[in-house]
């Protein structure tokens, strides 16, 4: 019997009834109660752009080859320094173009020390992360004040629509953004040369080197765009979200980020569906320690996100592997 | 070739590093302590005699330099804080204040260690112990059972443990209670149930809640209970809720994102007042509520542990008062005893209070002012139970 292939809605059978089964849940919640609904969703997408902009960072760099465990160090000196530009000139477009540039040159520090040097790349990215540790908590000032933050802009019409209007299109600059850039990153990852050459680096860059592709670059160019990402992330902590620095404001956001990329399976379109997961799971926290419905301890559910991520990784979903080359510095011959 | 590059590289870092070093001034005149610190070789008995002749400030503690703190004549407070800064706009910084004022008005030297790491309290607690301090003020909840070990250690210091329930400080030996420490805590319940029947009076929609750190540190669920109770109290139509963040003590008072977003949440929801009370997590969810007033909204905040009008002027926009512990009054008096000679072991109680309303002095009626007087009152003479501790 020949082989017969699928059509599409057949092999994506479970995403698509799953999806279904999500929405059909949403729309009863919003007949429940309308504001309730918006409210946690609303929450669970703008908990969920700081995660999904690391684990598009984090995937980026390991499409390529290369682990970046600085996810969490990027963040917070690009944190640090838009809150500065904030403070300093009160331009805020200029604010979020200082953030992603210092993304992208702490990029270019792992890339140099992980590509070039072929340092360990854990502790290459180690590095990164106590160095701004140490220089945000060293340099920051109490009694700086910002200049403003970026605020919501309502898309007209889209915004007035039941359940999503709201939710989706009445949000701040960044987290559009950020949702268009999800979307453009699979694209590119996925439907490009450039990411076919970005996925065979990081499978397999002895191959890739055999057809003429320049592997440092690749991974160069991939380590430092990923870098601008974990800094508009940064970004959007001091300018959109909180609209202020504190120390250690990350709060270990660059790390969930990770494990919201191993969930993802290093795809960026499941990759956010598990930082909405992540970020639906604080939400709701928030909202059952509210109503007093369940007495359950609130840390229960504020584990659930990691609990189902190990889950994952023992293969529960089916084989879970990361690119072949990753976290191994290639050697020309 | 690739040796020489990667050792360039962590040069580079480390003189960046230096650099900043170099650039910013030291947060205070009080110099290192380094070897040339006297050692205490002697231990400064803090006799009855003592404060006689440490009334003139000597000349020492004017200066930056440090004087020789073993010497009975001269009174040397330390503060050692929590993981965070001198600066934290709460706890650390209003028990510094309290030192310092101990600083001026009785003439102490006074010197801080900023704790990076909890592994650390003990080890920060022992520097001054071994240079003579005559008093050490530990801040927070957290260094509570270092400090005890440290009183033991040390019996001819006092120790002032800010937030921390000292009242089982007994020596294993002998059994007794430890003369040289004193925990100084708070009916936090009290300034949690003024805030409450303030939230409860000046709500429109009958809905108030509260941002909290952890519920697994017992002060804030007293803020917590408190609060709820003071709005019943004075509203019995009011929905009174409060949410408590999920993460452990090394992520629940430093997360301003989740703060926001959870004082995001409640507005949407229709909750007018949100009660700020966990370090910079609810300094986030005042900051968040302050947008929404700028953006129209008839929301207000109310603020924790200082004046936060101060602290947090970015809140300003919707913060009515905070709910006062007064740290540094109590920190400042029990430094008072201790050199006076009648420092009160155990637990000791600093007074609680609302913040002035700054802004919205004119916005609160005269008669709300009036019933949360009265309340205060009533509290502090006991008459009002607060609901605290809750009785399982």
């Amino acid at each position: 019997m020949a082989w017969r292939r699928h059509p599409w809605w057949y092999q994506n059978r479970s995403t698509i009834v799953g999806l279904g089964v999500l929405f059909a849940a949403l729309v009863g919640a919003y007949v429940y109660s309308p504001q309730m609904t918006e409210a946690v969703l609303a929450s669970t997408l703008r908990q969920s752009i700081p995660l999904v902009l690391g684990a598009l960072c984090g995937l980026l760099g390991e499409r390529s080859g290369v682990i970046n465990i600085g996810i969490e160090g990027q963040m917070l000196l690009a944190a640090f320094v838009a809150f500065l530009m904030n403070v300093y000139t009160a331009n805020l477009f200029l604010a979020v173009l200082s953030g992603i540039a210092v993304g992208a040159l702490l990029g270019l520090l792992l890339a140099f020390l992980a590509v070039t040097l072929k340092v360990d790349q854990i502790i290459a990215g180690t590095i990164i992360n106590i160095f701004a540790f140490g220089l945000t908590g060293y340099y920051y000032q109490v009694g700086l004040q910002t200049k403003g933050k970026l605020t919501p802009i309502a898309i007209p019409l889209l915004s007035e629509l039941p359940l999503v209007g709201r939710v989706l299109f009445e949000n701040p600059p960044i987290t559009y953004a950020t949702l268009l850039l999800i979307f453009i990153v699979h694209f590119v990852l996925f439907y490009t040369p450039w990411g076919l050459r970005t996925r065979a680096v990081g499978e397999h860059p002895r191959a890739a080197d055999t057809l003429g592709i320049n592997v440092y670059l690749v991974r160069y160019v991939n380590v430092v765009v990923g870098g601008m990402l974990a800094g508009l992330a940064g970004a959007f902590l001091t300018l959109e979200a909180v609209g202020t620095f504190e120390r250690l404001m990350t709060n270990g956001r660059g790390f969930v980020a990770l494990a919201v990329m191993i969930f993802g399976r290093w795809n960026p379109i499941s990759a956010w569906g598990a930082a909405m997961l992540f970020g639906f799971a604080t939400a709701l926290q928030t909202q059952l320690q509210f109503m007093e419905i369940i007495h359950i301890p609130h840390q229960f559910i504020g584990m659930l996100p990691y609990g189902l991520t190990i889950a994952v990784l023992a293969g529960l979903r089916g084989r879970t592997r990361p690119p072949a080359a990753v976290g191994r510095p290639y050697e020309k011959e | 070739m690739r040796k020489w590059m990667i050792l360039l590289t962590v040069l580079a870092l480390a003189l960046g590093l230096a650099a900043c070093e170099k650039a910013t001034p030291t947060p205070t005149e009080a110099p290192a302590m380094t070897e040339e610190a006297p050692k205490a070789t002697e231990a400064p008995a803090m006799t009855e005699e003592a404060p006689k002749a440490t009334e003139e400030p000597t000349e020492a503690a004017e200066e930056g330099e440090m004087p020789d703190c073993a010497s009975p004549d001269v009174l040397c407070v330390g503060l050692v804080t929590d993981v965070g800064e001198i600066d934290d706009k709460s706890f650390n910084q209003s028990a510094w204040e309290g030192v310092l004022k101990a600083k001026e008005e009785l003439g102490a030297y006074v010197d801080y260690i900023e704790t990076k790491d909890p592994k650390d309290y003990e080890a920060n607690i022992r520097l001054f112990a071994e240079n003579g301090f005559d008093v050490i003020v530990t801040v927070g909840f957290a260094l509570g059972e270092a400090t005890q070990t440290m009183a033991k250690e040390f019996p001819e210091v006092y120790f002032i443990g800010v937030d921390q329930f000292q009242a089982w400080a007994v020596d294993d030996d002998t059994g007794n209670d430890l003369p040289n420490v004193a925990g100084l805590i708070f009916h936090e319940d009290r300034a949690g149930f003024l805030a409450g029947a303030l939230a409860g009076m000046i709500t429109k929609t009958n809905k108030i809640a509260g941002v909290l750190g952890t519920d697994l540190v017992p002060p804030v669920k007293a803020f917590g209970t408190g609060y709820i109770n003071g709005a019943k109290y004075v509203n019995e139509n009011v929905e009174a809720k409060v949410i408590y963040h999920p993460g452990g003590l090394d992520v629940a008072f430093t997360d301003p994102e989740w703060g926001a977003a959870t004082a995001r949440q409640l507005i949407d929801q229709g909750y007018d007042v949100i009660f700020g009370a966990g370090g910079k997590t609810g300094n986030g969810a005042l900051i968040e509520v302050a947008e929404a007033a700028k953006a129209g909204k008839e929301v207000y905040c109310i603020g924790v542990d200082t004046d936060q009008w101060y602290t947090v002027p970015e809140a300003r926009p919707c913060l009515v008062t905070s709910a006062m512990k007064l740290i540094t009054p109590g920190v400042f008096d029990l430094i008072k005893m201790a050199k006076e000679g009648n420092f009160p072991a155990g637990n000791y109680y600093g007074g609680v209070g609302l913040a002035p309303f700054h802004d919205f002095e004119d916005a609160i009626p005269q008669e709300v002012k009036d019933k949360l007087e009265e309340i205060r009152k009533g509290l502090e003479a006991g008459e009002i139970p607060t609901g605290w501790p809750i009785e399982e």
